[in-house]
Order: structure tokens, then sequence, then C-alpha cells
């Protein structure tokens, strides 16, 4: 069942079909995804859980182009992922896709500002003035403006992943997914995170949202249950 | 104003990375400074030194003829194919430098306002000396003393003295400066030397020739045609004709040939700096891409292609590669500066403006901008090319190298007895092993270089200790014009404490090919066959017997110059006009002395028709061995006051060691700027050694927490890290031994050709491979001590922060 979303779009964003990813390992090939198909429509809240292992990570990093799948195909918006070459897809992440990690993953020796214009100037996305406007506005949607001239070292690990969200949201994408994203935080910074990711959703972005925390699930439009490589529950109801 | 954020990155990881950054350009620096140091300081010896000889119009040939007047000169410049001649005799005294008598060459010049070759430079007084006067070579005036105005006296042959007025200083670039050969140098007219006791003639002829200056061959044509058409049809006799220098071409400077030699190994060597700067470079850039690694998959899935990344950090090497050309052109101006400096004070010439060339710096921005970028490129496109998902998620943990079991980790591994820290220190020297390679590389190459100077300087002073085998004398005094043989030894021996004295006859022969031509004039030794004062090493035959009168040993110099010459095979000499065949018995080694023959005395006094006459006495105080140094200065004093008051001669004494110290001082100026070199490349070494130590602590920023963790004091992860620096340069070390015994060799031979176009007799060094043990291991504490310092400073909360 899913949330009632109002006025959004129902069209299909996401489309993966038959994808396999195998691992080659010293005792042979692990198979990581055993043949996933899964479709994620526009404005979704989409959550991923699993067991350690179960290969939900897997999925997330060859939809986010991150890692490329042994088999199978990735659309996502029209646009073949799995056919493109790693510097396409890069492009295409930079303009389309907001990524964010477990650890964060902010550039130590930029300030909070500097690490959400570095996406805009890689994907030469807005004019270069308007850039550290743009960040600014990002980080006070995040509710760190305070922060926006210090390194990542000063401030908390949950500041830290509004900044990562902050710069998943600089090239204006209109997907985000994220792998474990409080998976490194304690509870209460993890709601404020997670709030803030139901507000983007709220705001029409599509979010596929990795965790093993079964109450985090419980707060997305939809989620599925990856076991041994394999969808195993492809519907289950939020609150 | 507004700044790219990529750019801001580069530039504040440059800035947070300091001492990274500052390896990085120093090491751009050292090698180019290098560079810019060797080729400007060539350049500006070239320009100052060889622009000068050749602005002095220099003569291209000597010839040196029986007495004659300035008229035979006029007939020689009558010839088409002379431009100048001049005629000039040298005369050898003694001159008083207030505490000693020296020795001094007093050159009668024809005309001091027409002088057409070899031109001597004004620098102060007069240029033109009247009767009584002199004008002294600058480096002699110093030496001595003495300014414009002042008096020496000299004292001739005939033991008479005289006061001279120096008029004027002058500079002369065209013989071996006082600095080098220890004589002062003079220059007067001839009724001056007539006043001075001396009959009024001339001994040889400086000539230029007027077309061809450069060509040997046609040069020493035209000298035989002078020879033979003009100056031998008048009635003179013509010794000897040579082009002016060690080897040198016609024209050159006479220390030509040994410049350019040594100023090649010098080039050779900053080459080498700058594949050292370009392993550097390669082994930092390594380290902060794998540093960056994790960064470089960040960026990319924030949409960045391969392309943006490779430039910046292209643009990161290139802001790396103008800093250290900003520092690298001074830095090479002042070592051209010191160079030269050095040059023009051994080699007395003036030393110009120190500028640079467009030529040069054209180099210099090139090799700056190219070899970094050049070394850099392969690190860069390798480190750009991990996955994102390698890069993000697979880094830092164990990698795939780590588990392969190569022989140096399973030996690492049944290391049982030693401490943990010194086991952990071992294998994590070998953990990286193309980072340690690379580390290795540079200080191996250093060390070697390093050791490879000092056996150069070994091996010299072996080659002089084995001239000792030929100057076998406490002292030896020259009896110019020949004095009688055993009054001149029985004199010697009345001093107290002489126990033998020898007479040696010395004259000049030429050597006659087999059809007929004239070949390499030569010093012909007339000595008694057991001579004591003389050790020679045979190479081939044997040395002269009792029995030998139309017998000759040559030296190898003789062998080199005249390929006919082989033991048992005949010799034919021309001395004194008069040509006669020689059997050719033994072949002793190189001592320095040119080309010689050797043979027995009772001949030499009969083809010369000197018999009893000695021109050296050689005197030992001991049969056994030589004297010390003081022994032997107190002997050459008995020996000059002995015979000054038997009135057989006036000269100065040697002594061996003397003889050796002059060599020793000259080569220890060379050998200075080869240890420059040498510690170059050390700097070099180490700013790498430095390099790799701090990346190896940053990479094992979390087995350092662990260490923490675990209990490990502040010393012993101190211990842990300075160990691996040491074991590093250790390793290094090693390997430099092996490597500079080759290299040793070559540098060694290079320089002993450069400057005395023979072949070295190989001596390694191993003071030289000592010290640079005690450098080495200075270096690998020095190195890993910062490194040690931050891994210290890191605790466990920050290690887990950083993973």
């Amino acid at each position: 069942m899913t949330k009632n979303n109002g006025s959004k779009q129902t069209e299909q964003l996401i489309s993966l079909r038959d994808l396999h990813k195998d691992y080659h390992t010293a005792a042979g090939p692990f198979p990581a995804l055993k043949g996933i198909d899964l479709s994620v429509d526009r404005g979704e809240f989409l959550t991923v859980i699993g067991k350690s292992g179960a290969g939900k990570s897997t999925m997330i990093n060859v939809i986010t182009g991150i890692d490329s799948p042994t088999s199978g195909e990735i659309v996502i918006d029209g646009a073949p992922i799995h056919a493109m070459t790693e510097d396409q897809v890069a492009r295409w992440r930079g303009d389309n896709m907001g990524v964010v990690f477990q650890f964060f993953q902010l550039l130590p020796s930029l300030n909070l500002i500097e690490n959400i214009t570095l996406a805009m100037d890689f994907r030469n996305s807005y004019p270069l003035k308007e850039r550290k406007e743009r960040a600014l506005h990002l980080l006070e949607q995040v509710g760190i403006a305070e922060h926006a001239y210090k390194t990542p070292s000063k401030i908390s690990g949950g500041q830290q992943q509004r900044v990562a969200i902050a710069r998943a949201l600089a090239n204006d994408p209109q997907l985000i997914l994220a792998d474990e994203p409080t998976g490194n935080l304690d509870s209460r910074t993890a709601a404020g995170i997670l709030d803030l990711f139901e507000q983007l959703v709220d705001q029409g972005k599509t979010l596929l949202l990795v965790t093993h925390d079964e109450d985090i699930a419980s707060r997305a439009t939809r989620t599925i249950t990856i076991a041994n490589g394999r969808i195993v529950n492809g519907h289950v109801d939020g609150n | 104003m507004e700044i790219h954020a990529r750019w801001t990155k580069i530039l504040k990881d440059m800035w947070n990375n300091r001492s990274r950054s500052m390896l990085v350009i120093l090491s751009i620096a050292v090698g180019v400074a290098a560079v810019g140091m060797i080729t400007n300081g060539s350049r500006i010896l070239k320009r100052d030194l060889y622009g000068a000889h050749l602005a002095g119009n220099p003569s291209q040939l000597n010839i040196y003829v029986s007495p004659f007047q300035e008229e035979l000169v006029t007939a020689v410049e009558g010839a088409r194919e002379v431009e100048h001649a001049e005629p000039r005799r040298t005369v050898g005294a003694l001159v008083y430098d207030q505490k000693n008598w020296e020795d001094i060459r007093l050159t009668v010049i024809p005309d001091f306002d027409d002088i057409p070759v070899n031109q001597l430079t004004l620098e102060a007084g007069s240029p033109t000396p009247s009767i009584r006067e002199v004008l002294l070579e600058r480096q002699s005036a110093a030496g001595l003393g003495v300014e414009v105005g002042d008096e020496i006296v000299v004292e001739m042959s005939d033991e008479r003295r005289y006061a001279l007025t120096v008029s004027g200083i002058v500079h002369d670039l065209y013989n071996s400066p006082y600095a080098i050969s220890g004589e002062a140098s003079g220059f007067i007219k001839m009724e001056t030397l007539e006043w001075l006791g001396e009959t009024p003639y001339y001994t040889y002829m400086q000539v230029s020739v007027s077309e061809n200056q450069t060509d040997k061959e046609y040069v020493l044509a035209t000298g035989e045609m002078i020879r033979d058409r003009i100056i031998e049809p008048a009635g003179y006799r013509v010794s000897r004709t040579d082009i002016p220098g060690y080897g040198s071409e016609p024209g050159e400077h006479w220390a030509q040939k040994p410049i350019n030699g040594f100023l090649l190994i010098l080039q050779i060597m900053s080459v080498m700096a700058i594949f050292l700067s370009g392993g550097l470079v390669i082994n930092t850039v390594t380290a902060i891409l794998t540093q960056q690694i994790r960064q470089i998959g960040i960026m990319r899935s924030i949409g960045a292609v391969r392309s943006q990344i490779t430039q910046m950090y292209v643009v990161n090497i290139l802001v790396f590669a103008i800093l250290g050309l900003i520092l690298a052109i001074p830095l090479g101006l002042l070592g051209a500066w010191g160079i030269g400096l050095l040059a023009a004070t051994f080699m007395n010439f003036n030393l110009g403006p120190i500028d640079i060339s467009p030529g040069l710096l054209i180099l210099q921005v090139v090799l700056a901008i190219v070899m970094p970028v050049a070394a850099a490129l392969y690190p860069i496109m390798a480190g750009t090319e991990i996955s994102i998902y390698d890069a993000v998620y697979q880094h830092g943990l164990m990698s795939k190298n780590a588990e392969k079991h190569g022989l140096i980790n399973e030996l690492l591994h049944k290391l049982r007895r030693l401490s943990a820290p010194i086991l952990l220190s071992l294998r994590n020297t070998f953990r990286n092993k193309t980072r340690l390679a690379f580390t290795m590389v540079t200080l191996t190459l250093a060390g070697a270089m390093f050791i490879s100077v000092f056996s150069t300087r070994t091996s010299l002073t072996h080659q002089i200790s084995e001239v000792a085998r030929y100057v076998n004398y406490d002292a030896a005094i020259s009896t110019p014009g020949g004095v009688n043989k055993y009054t001149a030894e029985r004199e010697a021996l009345r001093i107290p404490g002489i126990e033998i004295a020898e007479g040696w006859a010395l004259g000049s022969a030429t050597v006659i090919h087999s059809d007929g031509v004239e070949g390499t004039d030569i010093e012909l030794v007339g000595l008694p066959y057991d001579a004591a004062t003389i050790d020679p090493d045979m190479i081939e035959g044997r040395w002269l017997t009792q029995d030998d009168d139309w017998q000759v040993v040559v030296n190898e110099d003789l062998l080199d110059e005249e390929s006919e010459i082989h033991v048992g095979g005949d010799l034919i000499l021309k001395i004194d006009g008069m040509e006669r065949t020689y059997q050719v018995v033994g072949v002793t080694s190189k001592h320095l002395s040119g080309e010689r023959a050797y043979i027995s005395y009772s001949t030499f006094g009969k083809i010369t028709g000197r018999q009893n006459e000695a021109d050296t006495i050689r005197v030992r105080a001991d049969a056994g061995k030589i004297s010390n140094a003081s022994t032997q200065d107190e002997l050459a004093d008995l020996l000059e006051e002995r015979f000054e008051n038997a009135q057989l001669s006036t000269s100065s004494a040697d002594t061996q060691h003397a003889i050796f110290s002059y060599f020793t001082s000259a080569f220890d100026i060379i050998l200075l700027i080869l240890i420059i070199m040498a510690a170059i490349l050390a700097i070099v070494g180490s700013l790498g050694l430095t390099g790799t130590m701090g990346i190896n602590v940053l990479e094992r920023t979390r087995e350092i927490g662990v260490l923490r963790a675990v209990g490990a004091s502040t010393n012993a992860v101190r211990q842990v890290v300075v160990t691996e620096g040491v074991v590093v340069g250790l390793i290094s070390w090693l390997l430099g031994a092996i490597l500079s015994a080759p290299t040793g060799f070559v540098l060694g031979s290079a320089v002993v050709n450069a400057l005395f176009q023979t072949d070295l007799a190989y001596k390694y060094s191993f003071i030289g491979l000592g010290i640079w043990l005690v450098i080495i291991i200075l270096i690998g504490v020095l190195a890993s001590l910062a490194p040690a310092r931050n891994a210290v400073l890191l605790t466990v909360r920050e290690v887990l922060d950083y993973e």
C-alpha cells in the first residue's frame, strides 16, 4: 500500500530488469544480486531493508552507477544507466541524482559551502556567482547555515550528514539515494535526518533509502526486503 | 573573487599538507637548480675563461729553437701560412717573498706595446716595463704580497741578486697560474734580462697560423714547414714543436680539455639529479593520490568526470612546478656563481656578470614544468582510473597485495626473536613495495654517487702514491746546466743524515717512426741501472740491468702515444739531431710525468756528449724507508744550503711530500665540487624518504591507533616509525655500496681521464662507505622524526574519526 501523495506524478522513474551482480572472491564467484526486478515511481519514498550481506547496498550501488551490474538493465528516467560509460554515468548522476553515504564522505579540506558548490562546479550547473548563495540556501534548508564556513571535522556526525544531504541536493536532482544514512548516528539525530528526508519527498523528490532498521522503513511509502540477493517482499505498507 | 570549488580544494589541500607540498616543491627545485647551476656555471666558465682567452689572440703553436735573435721571427712571419709569431724566452729564478725564496719564471717579451699573441691585460701600473722593471702576473703579485712601485729581489742562477721594480700588474691567461703551479710569473724586456747577467737571446717562438687555426694537423704541418724551410736552413736547431696545453686542440685554453671533461661529469650528475627529482615527484604524487583515492571516488559520485579529476591533479603539479621553478632559478644562479667563483680563483680569470641565458631559462622552465607533469602523469592516470566503488568502499581495507606471500614476507614472518615493535617496523618496510622501490632507487643512487666521489678521491690518492715509486726520494735538487755527478753526490753525502745521493741526467728526444716521420717528443732520463730513488712498477718486460747500453725502458704514457712501440722491438730516438736505434726491454706504469724513456746513465753521457754530468740530485736519509715530511723539509733546506755553498745550484729543493700535497690540493677543489653534487643527490634522497615515511604513517593511522589502544607507549610508536626509516636507509646503503663499485670506477676514470688523459688505478673507498653509513642512518632518523611525531600525537579517537 502506498501513501497518498496528492498531486504528485505517479509515472515510473526507476526500472530494474533482471539485475544480476556477481563478485569474484577467492572462494569463487559470489552472486550478490540474483535477478532483481523493480520499478520506482516519481515521488516515492522507497526503503530497501534486509540483513547484512543481503545485497541491499549492492543494489543501491548499481543503481547509482557506483558499481556496475553483471547483467540486467537499469533505466532511470529513460536513461539506460547499465549501458553508459563511467564518465557518462558520472555526468548523468551529477545532473540527476544525489547520493548520501553512511559515512557522509565530505571532503575534509573544504568548508561546508565549498563541499556543496563542488558538486555544482563539476556539473557547471549554476553560474559561478550564484553557487555560494544556493549552497547557503541548501544549508539553511538542512538547518546548519550557521556552520557554513566550518570544515567537516568541526561539526558533529549528524550535522555532517545534513551537509551530505545538502550536497546531494546541490544540482536539484529528482532522485536521492541514501545508503544507511543514519547508520552512523544516534537515534535522536537519525530522527532529525529522517524528518529532513520526508520533507524532501514532500517537495517532490524521489527517495531510495537503504537501511537495516525496520522502524525507519516504516516511515517510507514503500519498502522492499532483500534477502540472499533477491527481493522477497515487494510491497510493505508504511505508516 | 569567486573561485571554482575544485581549485579551492587543490589550494587548500596544498596548504593543509604544507610539509608534503614543500617536499615536492623542493624536489623539483633541487633537480632544476642542479641543472641550472651546472649548465650556467659551464656557460659562465666558457664565456669568461675561454672567451677572454680567445680575445687575447692565443697562439696555436710553440716552437722551441736553439738560441736565436728577433730577426728569425721576422723571417717566420714572412711565411704565408703564419699570421703572427713572437719570440720569447723564459728563465727560472728565485724571488724572495719576505719569508722564503720562491720559484719565479721571468719571461722576456720583445715589445710590450705590441704583443701579437697571448696578450697580457694590464691591471695596474704601466703596461711597458723599463729596464730593471718587471710586470708581475696578478696572482703572483698577490701571492708575493707586492704592489705597483714595490721592489722584488730575484736571485739568478749565478747566485747574484737583483732588485726589480714592479712597474705593473698584468693578467696572463696563457700560462698555468700561481695557484696551480706554485711558481710566480713576471715579464721583463730583453735589456733587463741582460742586466740580470744573462746573454740576450730567445729560446722559443709562439706562432699563430693564418688559416685553419683549429685544425691540429694543419697547425702541426705548418710547424714542420717553418722548421724545415725557415728555421733549420738558417742554421738553428728546433728541439720541439707543440700545441700549448694539456692535450688541447690548437687555440684552446691550456686546460680546456680537462675542464670540459670535468664539466661533462658534472652535467651527467645534474641529469641524474633531475631523474632523482622525477622519481621523487612520482613517489609523492602517488602518495597524494593514494591518500585521496576516497576523495576522488566521492568527487566522481557527485558528478566529476575523469578528465576533470585528472585536470585538478595536473594543475596541482603545475602549481608545485611553478613554485619549484621560482626557487630553482635563484638557487641555480647562486650555485653557478659559486662554481664560477671557485673556478675563477683557481684558474685565474675574471668572473663576469652572473646572469642567465634565455636558452637556459627556457630549459629550466621546460624541465620544471615537463619533468614533474610527465613524472606525475602515470600515477595521476592510474589514481583516477579506480572505480568509485573501489575508491569509496574498498580503499583502506587490506590490499590484495598484502595477502601475497612473497619471499621477503615469508622471511619476515619467520623472524620471531625480535621485539614486536621492531618486527612491525621490518614488516611495514616491505608493505608497499612500489613506494619502497622508488625511495630505494633515489637513496641508492645518492649513496652510490656519494661513495663514488670518495672512491674517486681514494683512487686519485692511490694514483699519486703510485707516483711515489718514481719520486722515491726525500728531497731532490735540480742543477740547471748540469754539474759533475760525482762532485754533486759527494757534496750531498756530506750532509749529516743523508745515506743515498744519486745524480740523474735529463734530456729530450723525439721518437722517429719506422717510415722516418717524427713522432712524440719525450723526456729522456739517464740513471744508474740500480738507482735507489726509483722503484718502477713494471707493466711488461724488465728494468735496466748493468749490461744494458742500447736498451731502454719506456713508460705506458709513451706506449699510448706510439702504438709501434713494444717490448723486444726497436725504438728510434732522435737526440741532438742524431738518430739511433734502441731496444725496448720494459714498460713501466704511468706516473703523471708524460712520455718518458729511461736509459743507462753511461749511455746517456755518450749520446749527449755530457759524460759525468747530472741535472738533478736525489737524496734519501734512509735506504729502507722514506722519511717523514719534517725530515724531508730539513733535508731540502740542508741540500739547498750545501749546494749553494758548493756553487753547484741555487735552485730550491723539492720534497716528495710537497709534490703530493700540490697534487692533492688541486684534486681537493675538484672533489669538493663533486661532493657538493653528491650532497645535492643526498638531499633529494632524504626528501624522498621523508615523503615516504610521512605517507606510510598517514596510511597506517588506524594501525597506529590500534597500537595506542592496546597500550603502546609514545616511545614504542616512535620506535616503530623511526626504525622503519632507518631500515629503509640501511637497505639503500647496502644497495648503494654494491652499485658504487662500478659507478665509482666510471666516475673516477672520467675524472682522471679528464684531468690527466690517463687511465685510473681504481681503489674503492671504505671510508666513504662508512661516512655514508653514518649519513644514511642520520637521514633515516631525521626523515622519520617528523612523521613519528605526528604518529605519537594521534589519539585513538582521531583514528576512529579518520576511518
